[in-house]
C-alpha cells in the first residue's frame, strides 16, 4: 500500500534525521507567513534567523547550532496545532509564535497536554507577542514564558497618557473581535473608570479578525462620536487598514496603538499621522543606547532593506535562552525553563527581568509618538518614532498582581 | 425462448465467490491493512497522517452518499462534519468536568457516536426545506447554509468559542480496549477502528432499500414516483445519513485534534471534501478512500515542498474533470479491466500515457516553481538537481517549452492512436 510504504520511509528518515542532527537546537516557528498577517509573521521570522545567526557565529548556544524551522499556521489555532506536530515530529523542542492569542492559548494547552503525555520529551513555548492578560495569570504554565509585556501593561501605559492629557474627555476604543482585543478593551475600560473617572469612553467596537477590507465605516462612527483619542490594539493587517482609513477620513485625533509599528503601517500613515499616533513598545529605534546596540539595528536594516528592526524582544528572547543555556549547561527544555525563572538581564534599553512568580517579562516600555525628526526612520519614510525621557516607563513600574499559581514539574 | 431469459437472469446474480470477492474481501483486507500498519512502528509524524487520512476516509465517503449514490451535490457538507464534531467537544467537556453522574461513565471512545447523532440531527434540521429540490436548487441551498451556519460560528461564543474555537481533552472518562487515547499511537487504533467501522456501516447502507432508492431518485425522479416512493423523501433520510456519518468523522478529528474553530464549518473543508471525492472517483465506494489517501498526504507532505501545492491541486482537480471523470478508482478500475481483456498490449499503451504525462508535467513544474518565485520577490532560485534556474535564463524556458511540446505531442499521438484502434 502506499501510505505503509511512505510511513515506514518517513519512520527511516526521522530516524537518521534525529542521528545527523543531535547537536542543533531546532526552534520551531508557528506564525503566519502567508495570507493577511503573513507580512507581520515574515517580520518575526527574520528577526528569529537574524539573532539565531548571532548567537551560532558566536558559538552557538552552549555549543550548539541554533536552527529555525518555520511554519505556516494561517493565524488558525487549529492548523497551528497540526503544525506544533510536525513540528515536534522534526525535532523542535522550543516552540515560538507570537501572532495571535486565540492561537497562543491552543499552543499553551497543547504543550501542556504534549508534556505530561510524553514524559522525557518535554517542549517549551516561547511567546514573543501574543499579550492576553490570562496566560501568566489564571492559565499560567511552567511551559509557557513570555517575552512581550501583556495587555494590561501596556493599557497602563495607554491610560496613563490619557489621564495626563487634560483636554481627552472622550475616548473610543476599537478593537479585533478575539480574545485579545476583548482584554484590550475591558483593560482600558476598567483602567480608565480607575484613574480618569470623568473621562466618557464613547465608542467600544470589535471588528472580525483580518477580514475586513475598509475600516472608513468604522472610522466614520468614530468621526461622528466626537471622541478625543482613539485606543486600538489592531496589529498587522488590521492596523493598517485602520489607520489608513483614519488618515484618508481625515481624523486628526490621537491614535493610541499597540502596534503603530506594524510593518506597512508607516506608509500607510504618511506626513499627516505625524504627532497624532502613538505606539506602547519595548523598544523605538530612536532611543539613546549602547553603540553594540546601534551596530546590531545597523546591520540588521542592511541585511533586510525592506523591514525595520522592531521586534526588540525576540533578541531578548534568544538571548535569555542563549543565556539559560549557558547557565544550566544543557539544551533540555526543563532545564532552560528552570534557568530562565527569575532571570535578570542588563539589556540595551535597561534592565530585563523574567519573573518566576508567572513567567513575564519585566522591561522598560515606551510611549512613542510618530515624528518627523528622527535620527532612524522606518519603512524608508524619513518618518520614524521618538520618545523622551517623560515617556519611559520603568520595568519595575509596569508590574501588576498575579493569580497565577505556578505548578513545576 | 422464454426458458432461456430465466436462465440469463439466473445467470445475473453475483456468485458466492463473486460476492465473497467483491463485498467482503475488500473490507477485510481494509481492516487487515489498518491492523498492520503499527507493526512497522511509525514514526509521530506518519501517525498523525494516518489520523487525519482516517478522518478523511470517512468524511469522504459520508460526502460521497449525497454526490455518488444520491446525486446531489453539496457545497456545504462540512457543516454537518463541525456541528458533529462541536458535539463532540462538548460532550468531552462535559465528561471532563463530570462528577460521576451519566457523564462520568461515557467512555472519550464513544464520541463519534456523539459526533454521529449531532451531525444526523442538523442534517434533519437543515436538509427538511433543502431536500425538496434537486440538482442546482439543491447546490445552491447547500452553498448558502454553509455560508450562514459559518458566520454564526465566529457570533456565538458560547457554542463554538469565537476565533479560538473550542478545546478539549481526550484523557479523561473510562478507557475502552485499554487505551488511555493520550499518545498517538493509541489515537490510531481509536481512528483505524471507528474508520473500518463506519466505511462497513456506510457500505451496508448502500446494499439497503433505501440505499438502493436513492440511486433510483438519481438516475429517474420520476419513475420512482411512479412506483410509489416520494424522491423528496428518499432524499431527506439519506441527507440525514450522510450528516450523520460526517458528524461521526466530525467526533474522529475532535478527539484526534482536541480543538473545533468555525472554519472547520466554513466552504473550504466543504470543498476540499468535495475535491477529494471527486478526484478519487464518485462512481466507485473505493473512490472516496483512494481520494482521502492521496489528497491528505498531499496536503500535509506536499506543502512542505512547495507554496504552490494549491495550484498543483487545482491542475490535479482539473485534468480529473475533464480527461478522467471517474476519478483514480475509474483508473484503476481501467487498467485492471484493460489488461485483463487486451493483455500486454493495453498496459503499454498506458505506460506510454503515463511517461508523456510526467514528460509534460517537468515543464509544468519548472514553470510554477519559477513563476512563484519570481512573484514572491526575494531573488530566490528554483535549483533542482543543482541547476540554476532563474526566469531569465533559456534553459528554464527550454525546459518549460520542450517537456510540455513532447509531452503533450505524445499524450495526442496516443489518442489518435486508440482511436484508429477503436474504429
Amino acid at each position: 500500500m502506499n501510505f505503509t510504504k511512505s510511513a515506514a520511509l518517513a519512520a527511516a528518515i526521522s530516524l537518521c534525521a534525529g542521528m545527523a542532527f543531535s547537536d542543533t537546537v531546532k526552534i520551531g516557528f508557528i506564525d503566519p507567513l502567508s495570507g493577511p498577517f503573513g507580512p507581520t509573521g515574515d517580520a518575526g521570522l527574520k528577526q528569529f534567523n537574524f539573532a539565531a545567526d548571532q548567537i551560532n557565529e558566536n558559538g552557538g548556544m552552549a555549543g550548539n547550532t541554533v536552527e529555525i524551522l518555520p511554519f505556516d499556521n494561517k493565524v488558525n489555532p487549529k492548523e497551528s496545532l497540526v503544525q506544533l506536530q510536525k513540528a515536534i515530529d522534526q525535532g523542535a523542542r522550543f516552540i515560538v509564535q507570537g501572532n495571535g492569542s486565540s492561537v497562543a492559548s491552543a499552543i499553551i494547552d497543547a504543550v501542556n497536554k504534549h508534556n505530561t503525555r510524553n514524559p522525557g520529551d518535554e517542549v517549551l513555548f516561547l511567546n514573543y507577542a501574543a499579550v492576553d492578560p490570562a496566560f501568566t495569570n489564571d492559565r499560567c504554565s511552567f511551559w509557557h514564558f513570555r517575552f512581550d509585556s501583556d495587555a494590561d501593561m501596556k493599557m497602563e501605559a495607554l491610560t496613563d497618557w490619557v489621564t495626563k492629557n487634560e483636554d481627552i474627555k472622550k475616548v473610543y476604543l476599537i478593537g479585533q473581535d478575539y480574545s485579545f482585543g476583548k482584554a484590550v478593551a475591558a483593560a482600558a475600560e476598567r483602567m480608565l473608570a480607575e484613574k480618569a473617572p470623568d473621562v466618557e469612553i464613547v465608542g467600544n467596537e470589535l471588528h472580525p479578525l483580518g477580514k475586513v477590507k475598509d475600516f472608513t465605516p468604522y472610522i466614520q462612527k468614530i468621526i461622528s462620536s466626537d471622541a478625543d483619542a482613539v485606543i486600538t490594539g489592531n496589529w498587522g493587517q488590521d492596523m493598517v487598514l485602520l489607520i489608513k482609513a483614519a488618515i484618508s477620513s481625515g481624523s486628526d485625533v490621537p491614535y493610541l496603538t499597540y502596534y503603530g509599528g506594524s510593518l506597512g503601517a508607516a506608509v500607510a500613515m504618511g506626513e499627516q499621522a505625524v504627532g497624532s499616533v502613538y505606539q506602547v513598545s519595548e523598544v523605538n529605534t530612536n532611543l539613546p543606547t549602547t553603540d553594540a546596540q546601534n551596530a546590531l539595528i545597523d546591520a540588521y536594516e542592511a541585511k533586510y532593506p525592506n523591514n525595520n528592526y522592531y521586534f526588540h524582544r525576540i533578541h531578548m528572547l534568544m538571548d535569555m535562552m542563549d543565556m539559560a543555556a549557558e547557565k544550566s549547561g544543557s539544551t533540555d527544555p526543563k532545564d532552560i525553563a528552570m534557568a530562565l525563572e527569575g532571570m535578570v538581564v542588563d539589556g540595551p534599553y535597561g534592565t530585563v527581568t523574567m519573573r518566576a512568580d508567572n513567567h513575564q517579562i519585566l522591561q522598560p516600555l515606551f510611549v512613542s509618538v510618530f515624528s518627523d525628526n528622527v535620527q532612524r526612520d522606518v519603512e524608508n519614510t524619513s518618518l520614524g518614532w521618538a520618545s523622551t525621557d517623560a515617556d519611559r516607563i520603568e520595568a519595575e513600574d509596569t508590574k501588576t498582581e498575579t493569580t497565577c499559581k505556578m505548578e513545576r514539574p | 425462448m422464454s426458458d432461456m431469459a430465466t436462465e440469463n437472469f439466473a445467470n445475473l446474480a453475483p456468485s458466492n465467490a463473486q460476492k465473497f470477492r467483491m463485498r467482503v474481501l475488500p473490507f477485510v483486507l481494509f481492516a487487515a491493512v489498518a491492523v498492520l500498519i503499527p507493526l512497522f512502528g511509525p514514526s509521530r509524524s506518519a501517525y498523525s497522517l494516518l489520523n487525519a487520512i482516517g478522518i478523511n476516509i470517512v468524511f469522504a465517503l459520508s460526502y460521497n452518499m449525497l454526490l455518488g449514490r444520491a446525486g446531489l451535490l453539496s457545497f456545504g457538507h462540512a457543516v454537518y462534519f463541525g456541528l458533529g464534531g462541536y458535539a463532540a467537544l462538548h460532550a468531552m467537556g462535559m465528561i471532563e468536568n463530570a462528577d460521576g453522574g451519566f457523564w462520568g461513565s461515557v467512555p472519550v471512545f464513544a464520541m463519534p457516536l456523539v459526533g454521529f447523532a449531532g451531525g444526523a440531527l442538523a442534517g434533519a434540521v437543515i436538509g427538511w426545506p433543502s431536500c425538496r429540490r434537486a440538482g442546482t436548487a439543491f447546490a445552491m441551498i447547500s452553498l448558502g447554509v454553509a455560508e450562514l451556519i459559518a458566520a454564526m460560528g465566529f457570533m456565538f461564543g458560547s457554542i463554538f468559542g469565537g476565533e479560538e474555537g473550542i478545546s478539549g481533552d481526550r484523557m479523561n472518562g473510562p478507557e475502552v480496549f485499554g487505551l488511555s487515547l493520550g499518545p498517538i499511537g493509541e489515537v490510531y487504533w481509536f481512528i483505524a477502528f471507528w474508520t473500518v467501522l463506519a466505511a462497513l456501516l456506510i457500505f451496508a447502507f448502500t446494499r439497503t432499500p433505501l440505499g438502493r432508492m436513492s440511486e433510483a431518485t438519481r438516475d429517474n425522479p420520476q419513475r420512482v414516483e411512479f412506483v410509489g416512493y416520494d424522491p423528496t423523501r428518499v432524499r431527506y433520510l439519506v441527507f440525514i445519513a450522510a450528516g450523520g456519518f460526517a458528524g461521526l468523522a466530525g467526533g474522529m478529528s475532535a478527539v484526534n485534534y482536541e480543538i473545533f474553530t468555525p472554519e472547520a464549518l466554513s466552504l473550504l473543508p466543504s470543498g476540499f471534501v468535495l475535491i477529494m471525492t471527486y478526484v478519487g472517483g464518485a462512481r466507485y465506494f473505493a473512490g472516496p478512500v483512494l481520494g482521502a489517501i492521496v489528497l491528505t498526504y498531499m496536503q500535509s507532505n506536499l506543502s512542505d515542498f512547495t507554496e504552490a501545492w494549491l495550484l498543483y491541486l487545482g491542475l490535479l482537480f482539473i485534468t480529473i474533470v475533464m480527461y478522467a471523470p471517474n476519478g483514480l478508482a475509474g483508473i484503476v478500475a481501467g487498467l485492471w479491466n484493460g489488461t485483463r481483456a487486451t493483455g500486454m498490449a493495453y498496459l503499454k499503451t498506458w505506460a506510454a500515457r503515463v511517461v508523456a504525462i510526467a514528460i509534460a508535467m517537468v515543464g509544468v513544474i519548472v514553470l510554477v516553481e519559477v513563476a512563484v518565485r519570481k512573484s514572491n520577490g526575494y531573488g530566490e532560485v528554483f535549483e533542482p538537481f543543482g541547476l540554476h534556474l532563474t526566469p531569465g535564463s533559456p534553459l528554464t524556458w527550454a525546459l518549460v517549452i520542450v517537456p510540455l511540446i513532447v509531452g503533450l505531442g505524445l499524450l495526442r499521438h496516443l489518442a489518435r492512436d486508440e482511436q484508429e484502434a477503436g474504429a
